[in-house]
C-alpha cells in the first residue's frame, strides 16, 4: 500500500509506515483506541486518520434520488433495462431486468425457465435502443447439455419473435457467436468459473448477461443436511461473487432455480406463496433468497390458451397452445402480481390479460 | 475520579510522562490548568490540553455545563421529538407515533416482507411538512444490497404527495405543499452504495462530516446491516467487535444530530434440537444492541409486524400490508382483522420464534446478573 498519495500530516504518515500497516481495510478493522496504542498518536490524529482513508475509499459523494432518478450517474444507471423480447413481459417487470442485482427464476420442471433465459441471451445482443445491451452472454450449465439445436431454431425465428427490429439490425448480430457456454459439474469449477474465466470476458466487454442454469443442482445435490452450515457458507461466497461482477460490469445475473414442496411447517414463515399460493417454495433456503433481488416464479397450468383467450384465436400462429403463468414473488419496485405467458417455436410471449381475466384465475 | 490515567484513550508516551509525574488517577488532574501541566509532566502546551479534554470533555472549557438531567425533563426533551409516519395507523401506534428521531431501531424480517419497502416509506415520510405533522427533514439512504430501486421512491413519493394533497383540500393550508413536490423529494434523499464492509465502515467514518454539512437529516437507514457482514469474515470476533463499533457510533450520531436511525436485518434458521426457529441473523450479541427491533412475517398472505423489543413500548403484533402506493392498514372488516390476529396469536410457530428468542435475551441478562 503507497501511504505517500494520501493527505497525510508527516506525523501521522511516519507512524503508519513504522507500524507496517499494509492496507485501508486494516486500519478500518481497528479501533479508535486499539489504532492510538498500535501508532502511538494521539486521539485528534487517530480521527485525522480515519477520515483521510475513510475518504480514499468512498471517493464518490452522495448522490440524491432525484440524479438517479433522471439517469445522471452512470455508474448508477437505474433507467436502462434489460428487456425480455417481449413487450407485454417487458411492461410487466416495468421495462425488464435492472442491471445491477441477481434475478431469480424459479419453477418447476418443464414450466419454461431455460426457455426465458435462452430468450434473455438473444435479447441482450441487440443495440440498447432495442432493449439489449449490445453485447453477448454467458450460460452457465450445471444441470444438462445447453439445448443448442433449440437456440439455433430461436435464432432462426427471431425476425418473427422481434418484428420491430430492422433487416439489417437483425443480420448484423451473429447471435450464435456471442452466447459462450460453460459446463460446471462441481461447485470447483462453477466458482473457478465466476471468479476467473467470465471477469476476463467481461473487463473485454464482450458480455453483458450472465445465466446461470441452475443453481440449485450443484448444492442440492453436494451436501447433505446436515452439512447446512458448510452450504449456507458457500451460497453466502457464491452470492457475494455474483453481486460483486453485477455491480461492476453493470451485468444482470439470472440464476434458475428449482422448487421443494413446502411441507415443513416451519419453512411457511420462510416466505409468501405469492398471490397465485403454489405450495411450492424456491429451493436453497433463506440464505439464498438473502441475495436474490428479483425473485420470479415461472409455472404452467392445465389450461390452453384458447380456452382461456378464445379471442386470441387468430393469433394462435404465434402463441403456443400451453398457458404458463410468471409471478413476482418479491421485487423491490414491483408488488406481488402475475402474467400469463405461452412458448411457442419462436420463443416465449407474454399474453394481455385484462383485470376481470386475472382475477377468474385467482379463483379456480 | 478513581480511574486510572493509565486506562484513559491517550497516546502511551504521554501516559507514561504522567505517571512518572505522579498523576496516577483522574482525580489528580483535577483543577490542573493545561500550562500547569505542560511544566510538571514535561509535555508540550497542545499535548497538555489534549489531555484536560480527554479527561474532562467540555467540562474543562465551558466551566460547570454538565450537569444532571432529570427524567421529568428527558420526558419533555422527548415530548418534542418528532416521529415519522409509517402511513400505517396501526403499525405507527405500535412504534408509539411512528420512528422516534434521536433513536435507533432494527427492522428485520425474511426476503420480500417489506424491510426495503418500509425504509423507502420511511425515506420519503420524513420529508412531509410540518404543518401536516411531519419533520420537515432529508434522508440518508445507505444501500448495501443494491435493492433501492428509484423507481419504487418515485411511486412511494408520488402517493405521499396525494396524501398530503388530499389533506390539503380538507384543511387548507395554503403554501405549505408549495416545496413539497417530487423534485425536492427526491432531491432531498441522499443515497450511497456500500458494495462491502470496509466501504460500509468508510463511510459511517465520514458520515459526521456529512451531517455537520446537511443538518436537516433526520432519518438515515443502513439497508442491510447483515449483508456485508454476513461472508468475509472467518472470525467471528472480528465481526461482532465490528459491528459493535459501528452500531456505537450510529448511535452516538442518532442523539447527537437527533436522527432516526434504522437498520435492516435478515433472519436465519437457527437448528435446535428437533425443531428449527426463525431468528435475527448476526448472532445472539447483535441482539443487544438496538434499543429497539420490529419484525417483519408472513402469516400466510398476509403480513404482520411485531414489536419484539422495546424499552418504550409494549411488545404488539399487528397486519400491515404494501400497496402500490407503498405502507398501509389491512383494509379489512374489524371482525376479519381480529379473527386474523387471533388465528396469528394461535398459530404456536411464530409465536415460538418470537418468544424464544425473546426467552434467550431474558435469560442472558440473568446471566450478566
Amino acid at each position: 500500500m503507497d501511504w505517500d498519495h494520501l493527505e497525510l500530516k508527516p506525523s501521522v504518515l511516519l507512524a503508519v509506515k513504522r507500524a507496517k500497516i499494509q492496507s485501508t481495510k486494516e486500519i478500518l478493522s481497528l479501533s479508535g483506541l486499539e489504532l492510538q496504542t498500535l501508532l502511538k498518536l494521539s486521539q485528534d490524529d487517530v480521527l485525522h486518520l480515519q477520515k483521510i482513508v475513510a475518504a480514499s475509499i468512498r471517493k464518490t459523494p452522495a448522490i440524491t434520488a432525484l440524479q438517479l432518478h433522471q439517469g445522471e450517474c452512470p455508474s448508477f444507471d437505474q433507467t436502462t433495462k434489460l428487456s425480455l423480447g417481449c413487450p407485454i413481459l417487458d411492461k410487466f417487470l416495468r421495462g425488464g431486468l435492472p442491471l445491477v442485482g441477481i434475478a431469480e427464476l424459479a419453477g418447476e420442471s418443464s414450466a419454461g425457465k431455460t426457455q426465458i433465459c435462452m430468450q434473455l441471451c438473444l435479447s441482450v445482443q441487440y443495440p440498447q435502443k432495442y432493449g439489449g445491451l449490445g453485447a453477448g452472454a454467458v450460460y452457465i450449465c450445471t444441470e444438462d447439455a445447453f439445448p443448442a439445436k433449440r437456440l439455433q431454431q430461436l435464432i432462426s425465428l427471431q425476425h418473427r419473435l422481434r418484428p420491430e427490429v430492422p433487416v439489417d439490425v437483425m443480420r448484423s448480430i451473429a447471435f450464435g457467436n456471442n452466447i459462450y457456454i460453460e459446463h460446471a459439474g462441481d461447485l470447483e469449477s462453477l466458482n473457478m468459473c465466476v471468479s476467473k474465466r467470465i471477469p476476463i470476458l467481461m473487463s473485454r466487454g464482450l458480455v453483458r448477461l450472465v445465466v446461470l442454469d441452475s443453481v440449485a443442482a450443484l448444492f442440492r445435490c453436494e451436501f447433505e443436511a446436515k452439512d447446512a452450515i458448510v452450504k449456507a457458507k458457500h451460497l453466502k461466497t457464491l452470492g457475494a461473487t455474483l453481486h460483486n461482477l453485477s455491480s461492476s460490469f453493470k451485468t444482470p445475473i439470472v440464476c434458475v432455480n428449482q422448487v421443494t414442496a413446502a411441507v415443513d411447517e416451519s419453512r411457511l414463515m420462510e416466505g409468501s406463496f405469492g398471490i397465485l399460493e403454489k405450495k411450492v417454495l424456491p429451493a436453497l433456503g433463506l440464505t439464498w433468497s438473502s441475495q436474490v433481488l428479483i425473485r420470479l416464479m415461472v409455472s404452467r397450468t392445465h389450461l390452453s390458451v384458447q380456452d382461456r383467450f378464445p379471442q386470441l384465436t387468430n393469433h394462435l400462429w404465434h402463441l403456443g397452445n400451453i398457458l404458463r403463468t410468471m409471478e413476482v414473488i418479491f421485487a423491490p419496485h414491483i408488488a406481488q402480481s402475475f402474467c400469463f405467458y405461452t412458448i411457442a417455436m419462436d420463443g416465449v410471449r407474454g399474453i394481455q390479460a385484462n383485470n376481470a381475466e386475472q382475477a377468474s384465475t385467482l379463483n379456480t | 475520579m478513581q480511574r486510572e490515567v493509565a486506562s484513559l484513550a491517550l497516546a502511551p508516551t504521554i501516559k507514561a510522562k504522567l505517571i512518572g509525574a505522579g498523576f496516577v488517577r483522574v482525580g489528580d488532574l483535577h483543577e490542573v490548568s493545561a500550562a500547569e501541566l505542560r511544566i510538571e509532566a514535561g509535555i508540550s502546551l497542545q499535548e497538555s490540553t489534549e489531555v484536560l479534554q480527554t479527561v474532562f470533555p467540555r467540562s474543562h472549557e465551558k466551566g460547570s455545563e454538565t450537569r444532571w438531567m432529570k427524567a421529568t425533563e428527558i420526558l419533555e426533551q422527548e415530548k418534542s421529538c418528532r416521529s415519522i409516519s409509517t402511513f400505517c395507523a396501526a403499525l405507527d401506534t405500535v412504534l408509539g407515533g411512528g420512528i422516534m428521531t434521536g433513536k435507533m431501531i432494527e427492522i428485520c424480517g425474511t426476503p420480500g416482507v417489506g424491510k426495503t419497502q418500509l425504509c423507502i416509506q420511511l425515506a420519503v415520510n420524513t420529508q412531509i411538512p410540518a404543518s401536516f405533522g411531519g419533520v420537515e427533514g432529508h434522508s440518508v439512504y445507505i444501500d448495501t444490497e443494491g435493492s433501492f430501486l428509484v423507481d419504487r421512491v418515485v411511486d412511494v413519493a408520488e402517493a405521499a404527495l396525494q396524501h398530503c394533497k388530499q389533506q390539503h383540500g380538507k384543511t387548507g393550508q395554503l403554501g405549505a405543499l408549495e416545496n413539497f413536490t417530487l423534485e425536492t423529494i427526491l432531491s432531498n434523499i441522499f443515497f450511497f452504495r456500500c458494495h462491502d464492509y470496509v466501504e460500509l465502515l468508510a463511510q459511517v467514518h465520514l458520515l459526521p462530516d456529512f451531517l455537520f454539512k446537511h443538518p436537516k437529516v433526520r432519518f438515515l437507514v443502513v439497508d442491510s446491516i447483515a449483508y456485508p457482514f454476513r461472508h468475509e469474515f472467518e472470525d467471528l470476533s472480528v465481526r461482532t467487535r465490528l459491528l459493535h463499533g459501528l452500531a456505537q457510533k450510529l448511535l452516538q450520531l442518532a442523539s447527537q444530530h437527533n436522527i432516526a436511525i434504522v437498520l435492516t436485518n435478515h433472519m436465519t434458521i437457527r437448528l435446535e434440537q428437533n425443531n428449527s426457529a426463525l431468528v435475527p441473523a448476526l448472532g445472539e450479541s447483535w441482539g443487544h444492541v438496538s434499543p429497539q427491533r420490529l419484525v417483519l412475517y408472513w402469516q400466510g398472505k398476509q403480513r404482520f409486524a411485531s414489536l419484539t423489543k422495546s424499552s418504550r413500548q409494549k411488545e404488539q403484533m399487528v397486519p400491515f400490508q404494501i400497496t402500490s402506493h407503498g405502507f398501509h392498514d389491512v383494509q379489512l372488516f374489524q371482525s376479519q382483522v381480529t379473527a386474523s390476529i387471533s388465528s396469528a396469536t394461535s398459530n404456536t410457530t411464530t409465536v415460538n420464534a418470537r418468544k424464544r428468542c425473546r426467552v434467550e435475551d431474558d435469560d442472558e441478562h440473568e446471566d450478566c446478573l
